[in-house]
């Protein structure tokens, strides 16, 4: 043991600058592992980053009276309580909508416990009483922002201008509209300004939990405690339930990057760890000759790589722990919960283990007899180099390709390595020029129709005049939206009638045709799946009591719902559930501008909504794919960097040999960096060209998959392709550049002399 | 020998036992020195030629002794010597003929034959590594005898593998 | 003078065939060898005469097709590669053509390395180093690397590693085929010293000094012996001078 020890010790002594560069490839893999899961965790449900900040209370009890808050205190298991709070509702009022909303009192001191997070603005201040700080999900939704009007008429019908001073997040209640009505806070007194009599009032109070698993018990114990006070409770798991987000397509997207990426980081620890053992053939062989067993020597091999690896696993979590906690602040994140930080630093480990493990093996069972010191590789001048030479191309330039090409493995090894990267990072570019797509061509999503107008303060028979009177207006279409029971489900399915049968919405059809009569319908791929029936079949949709039976002669594109929405023309619904029209779809001339038309429209006194664009909602994906890249950028570099030390160790005797033949240390660079760009740009190419023509379809497939269609998929444009490749090359060149450089000047080993 | 005198004698006159001395002194122990009736027949030689003449000189308890100088025709006959550049083949083999010529002869088979003599050198090989360490530092031309006759035998031993692989 | 001690090595037909690339090539073909404790031996013979596959053999370094290995009087040719590794650290010491030393360990740490392996404790390691060290007249070059010794230096460096445990064999191959004329004298001197305190050593050379050196020569052609020599010298034989070999003509 303490002769392995001692050659452990000695061995990485003098190989020091490659022990380290080995573990800060892995420590920045880790750390890039950890970031990205964060912002993913984070983008995917925001509920624990809000309900960190705020302090958040784990059950809202909404009673009659307010409690005791000591009673409540005094419970088995409550840590902390905030409130009561009096909360009464109102109405906003906004040029032609009015929305339901709660008005809540909060102190102008923000409380320990279920504390609003302000986002922008600022908070309630005792010197403005009539400032009101609104949710912020709800705030997005009305369009408030802070200066805003914030008109309410109470229950007893009087108007009250309040302004808007800040938006707040609150990991409390869900998002609106999952989670109705709309939230907004306000000192005390301005909320018995807007409703003075407390019998139309209900107060809340929330419980901080010590162990937030006794939650159901607690809830118990409380309705025992206050009895038939109790009007309704809400616990933290609805909170992050309806908080989460609810999106096939984004799920599968995310599980396909990051079963990729980890991949790629697996391989990447792979390289960078288990490649340098490959360096020490030689002296395992001697160590075998002077006693060390098949055992001893696979031990000190993988104590030794093993013991880089692993520091790199440490160091990596540390720093990514660090750059969430540190650098991340203003995104609202906090650390990689306990769960996925442990899976990423045990499965990095793991990695790790058996990266090193393999090739401690394979050296274990090198041959005890050294060798004669490695020969330069044997690989015969072939044609195409004997006639680059005679063509007078630089001799640097064929020596170099003859170089690259005649190690096989190592060479490709290298290419693989970059490959693989860069075409996960054009797939990524075609994700994004899919979502690029959704935002430029709405009508290719289904969504050609920019605005809703609903009759506002206007009788529903005028709202289509005055919508066709702007000129902004191409067209107005008629629409209303039911839920149907269909056959087989326990739950109600999205039927869509959008225009009518002769002059249908523009809807994007993919396959079959669209439906030019009554009684015809397309549908998403979701609906699909979920009744399983296929172009051609009829369908018998229950709505509103009343059976409907259609023919399905279309697929479109279904961002909606998961896919699972059924369209067809307003004259297929029966005249109780058309009329009177409930909103018409508003299609745009393209020079319009929505934001002007929407104003006109709503100073018209129409009600006017802006349908989500679906990249919008899927935009965590771009932060996803900007994160992902790094990392990928990051892994690319790493094999690079072991293969290039790999590389010039291999090459010292050739170095001499080409010193020998008179080469300047300048044209000794040229080849050296020639050999690994031949290979970079191999693999750069490979991968993107791949990954180019891969993107569309997986997008697809992808589509299809979460029901929302295929027929999404988009390739990156040439130039950005370009671009993201020449990038690529460019970076590895420099990286190849400067070692090379300094081994050009490297003075010839003894052996050779 | 001759030429070995003459350039003794270029250098000084001397006498018999002198020259023997200085003849022992070249080489030492590496190479073996006549004594000193060869010597005497070998200058008397040289004296008939004419390339050296003797003096006597007379000694009160002893018999003359005869003190030898270099003539002008001898010292003519050492400069062409070391002036011209020397012709001839150096190496004697006897073995190798008695190698080719084994099988006709039928007494003795080759691998012996060449087993035998490989030992022969070996041992010879191994007085030369004796000699080597006993001889005085500061006499570098026997040191260089000794280097040559080692590598001389090392060819040969060389030659005699190459001939045990190629005719056995 | 027969020893009551079993021999050092011996062999008994032992054969080695090479698959290269499914073509046989036998490298040894039915070799028996016997060393007694003390004796140097030293193996001749041309290139390809399997020198080199005999003597690996023998410290275990390549396994045997046919024939048996006793080391010692115990049976080895059948032991494991495990096995072997363990028994060469205590009983066998191996010198290389190409020296072979640990490149990123220090002259100290090569040394000191079998004896670690063998068990000792660092401090006996460190003693038995310096002495050996001292021995060989390398005493200032103990944090020595490698790369900064020459030829010579590196090859006395790798005996002083051979005889770090006090095998009972210690074999050489071709030790002083990568030294000049000058350093081959030194490393032949040492062994000389070594074979005088009582060391069995089997070389293979191809340089007559060294071979000279030895109680035995061997010489191997296409894998077997054609001739084991006694060349010890006796007081009796009349010593050859240079004139054995060159005639000085003037």
């Amino acid at each position: 043991m303490r002769a392995i020890a001692r050659w452990v010790r000695a061995d990485l002594r003098a190989r020091r600058g490659q022990a380290a560069l080995t573990v800060l490839a892995v420590a920045g893999i880790v750390a890039a592992l950890i970031t990205a899961a964060t912002l993913l965790e984070d983008g995917t449900n925001p509920w624990r980053g809000l309900f960190t900040r705020g302090n958040g209370a784990h059950v809202w009890i909404h009673t009659v009276d307010p409690p005791d808050p000591a009673a409540l205190r005094r419970l088995d298991g409550v840590a902390d309580v905030a409130g009561p709070y009096r909360s009464a509702p109102a109405t906003l009022v906004q040029p032609g909508k009015k929305t339901p909303i709660t008005l809540r009192e909060m102190p102008a001191a923000l409380p320990r416990v279920g504390r609003p997070v302000v986002a922008e603005g600022r908070w309630l201040d005792p010197r403005d009483p009539e400032g009101v700080v609104v949710e912020r999900s709800f705030a997005k939704a009305t369009g408030l922002r802070p200066g805003s009007a914030f008109t309410v008429t109470g229950l007893d019908g009087a108007t009250h201008n309040l302004v808007v001073v800040g938006l707040a997040e609150s990991g409390d209640q869900g998002f609106y509209p999952e989670w109705k009505p709309g939230l907004a806070w306000t000192l005390r007194e301005t909320l018995h300004t807007v409703e003075p009599k407390s019998g139309r009032t209900e107060s809340v109070t929330g419980l901080r939990l010590a162990d937030p698993e006794l939650t159901d018990l607690i809830v118990q114990r409380t309705v025992t405690t206050l009895g038939g006070q109790v009007q309704r409770i809400s616990t933290w798991r609805e909170v992050r339930a309806s908080m989460e987000l609810d999106n096939r397509l984004l799920g599968v997207l995310l599980a396909l990057f990051g079963t990729v990426g980890l991949i790629a980081a697996a391989l990447a620890i792979a390289n960078a760890v288990g490649g340098r053992v490959l360096v020490q053939l030689r002296d395992i062989a001697t160590l075998k000759s002077l006693g060390f067993t098949r055992g001893q020597v696979t031990l000190a091999l993988l104590i030794e790589h093993g013991a880089l690896g692993l520091a790199g696993v440490v160091l990596g979590v540390a720093a990514g722990w660090a750059i969430t906690v540190y650098a991340m602040q203003d995104l609202v994140v906090v650390p990689l919960s306990l769960g996925p930080l442990a899976a990423i630093a045990s499965g990095t480990a793991l990695t790790v283990l058996v990266a090193v493990g393999l090739p401690a093996w394979r050296g274990g069972r090198t041959p005890p007899i050294p060798a004669a010191p490695a020969a330069p590789p044997r690989g015969r001048l072939s044609r195409l180099a004997r006639l680059a030479l005679l063509v007078r191309l630089p001799p640097a330039l064929v020596l170099g390709a003859r170089d690259a090409f005649t190690r096989r493995l190592p060479a490709a090894l290298t290419t693989f390595g970059l490959a693989v990267p860069m075409m996960m990072i054009s797939i990524g570019l075609g994700c994004w020029a899919t979502l690029d797509d959704f935002r430029e061509h709405p009508e290719r999503v289904g969504q050609a129709g920019r605005l809703t107008v609903r009759a506002g303060s206007v009788p529903a028979a005028d709202v289509e005049k005055i919508a066709l009177a702007d000129p902004g207006v191409k067209a107005a279409y008629p629409g209303a939206e039911v839920d149907t029971l269909v056959p087989g489900q326990t739950r109600t399915v999205r039927a869509r009638a959008l225009g009518t049968s002769a002059d249908p919405y523009p809807f994007h059809v993919v396959e079959g045709r669209m439906f030019r009569e009554r009684g015809e319908a397309v549908a998403g791929q979701g609906l699909l799946d979920l009744m399983d029936v296929e172009i051609g079949d009829r369908v018998r949709v229950t709505i509103g009591g009343t059976p409907l039976i259609l023919l399905i002669v279309g697929r479109v594109i279904e961002p909606e719902q998961d896919g699972e929405v059924l369209s067809f023309g307003i004259d297929s619904l029966n005249a109780k559930d058309a009329v009177p029209v409930p909103f018409y779809s508003l299609v745009l001339h393209d020079d319009a501008d929505p934001a002007e038309v929407r104003a006109r429209l709503q100073a018209a006194g129409l009600e006017v909504s802006q349908p989500v664009n679906p990249a919008d909602r899927l935009a965590i994906i771009r932060v996803i794919i900007v994160a992902l890249t790094v990392v990928l950028a990051l892994i690319g570099l790493a094999n690079l960097l072991t293969a290039n030390a790999l590389g010039l160790r291999d090459h010292a005797v050739d170095l001499a040999v080409l010193k020998a033949m008179g080469l300047t240390p300048r044209q000794v660079t040229a080849t050296l960096v020639t050999a690994t760009g031949l290979l970079v740009t191999l693999g750069v190419l490979i991968g993107t060209a791949v990954g180019a023509s891969l993107s569309a379809w997986l997008i697809d497939l992808q589509g299809a998959a979460s029901g929302v269609g295929s027929g999404i998929g988009r390739t990156p444009s040439l130039t950005t392709l370009a671009i993201a490749a020449l990038t690529a090359i460019g970076a590895a060149l420099l990286v190849a550049l400067i070692p090379a450089r300094r081994a050009a000047r490297f003075h010839i080993p003894h052996a050779v002399r | 020998m001759r030429l070995h005198l003459l350039a003794l004698l270029k250098k000084e006159p001397a006498h018999g036992y002198e020259l023997k001395q200085a003849l022992e002194q070249t080489f030492g122990q590496a190479y073996p020195s006549p004594n000193i009736g060869q010597i005497y027949v070998t200058l008397n030689r040289l004296e008939k030629d004419g390339l050296v003449r003797s003096v006597d000189v007379e000694q009160s308890n002893r018999p003359n002794k005869k003190v030898y100088y270099l003539t002008a025709k001898g010292s003519e006959v050492l400069e062409e010597w070391i002036d011209s550049p020397t012709e001839g083949p150096r190496v004697r083999d006897e073995f190798f003929m008695k190698l080719v010529l084994a099988p006709m002869t039928g007494i003795a088979d080759r691998m012996q034959l060449i087993n035998r003599q490989r030992r022969h050198y070996l041992k010879l090989m191994r007085d030369l590594n004796r000699l080597a360490a006993t001889t005085d530092p500061e006499n570098k031309v026997a040191r260089l005898l000794i280097e040559g006759a080692m590598l001389h035998l090392q060819a040969d031993l060389d030659w005699l593998e190459r001939c045990q692989e190629d005719l056995t | 003078m027969t020893s009551a001690t079993a021999p050092v090595v011996r062999t008994v037909n032992l054969v080695k065939i090479y698959q290269n690339g499914g073509v046989p090539v036998p490298a040894v073909r039915g070799v028996d060898l016997t060393v007694e404790e003390g004796e140097f031996v030293a193996i001749m013979g041309p290139s390809g005469s399997g020198k080199s596959t005999l003597i690996h053999m023998l410290g275990g370094l390549d396994t045997r097709t046919g024939g048996e290995i006793w080391l010692d009087g115990m049976r080895v040719d059948t032991l494991s590669e495990s096995a072997w590794a363990v028994l060469r650290r205590k009983k066998i010491g191996f010198v290389f053509q190409f020296f072979n030393l640990v490149a990123n360990m220090t002259v100290a740490d090569n040394v000191e390395l079998p004896a670690l392996l063998a068990g000792a404790s660092a401090r006996e390691a460190r003693r038995r180093r310096e002495e050996l060290l001292d021995a060989l007249g390398l005493t200032g070059r103990a944090d020595a690397a490698p790369a900064q010794l020459s030829g010579g230096e590196q090859q006395r460096v790798a005996l002083a590693r051979a005889l770090a445990n006090q095998p009972r064999l210690l074999l050489a191959d071709e030790p002083t085929g990568n030294l000049d004329s000058r350093n081959t004298n030194d490393v032949l001197r040492l062994l000389g010293q070594v074979h005088a305190k009582g060391q069995t050593i089997v070389l293979v050379t191809h340089d007559a000094r060294v071979a000279c050196m030895a109680d035995r020569v061997i010489n191997l052609l296409d894998g077997q012996i054609v001739d084991d020599a006694d060349i010890t010298p006796r007081r009796s034989r009349s010593r050859g001078t240079a004139w054995d070999v060159i005639e000085l003509h003037g």
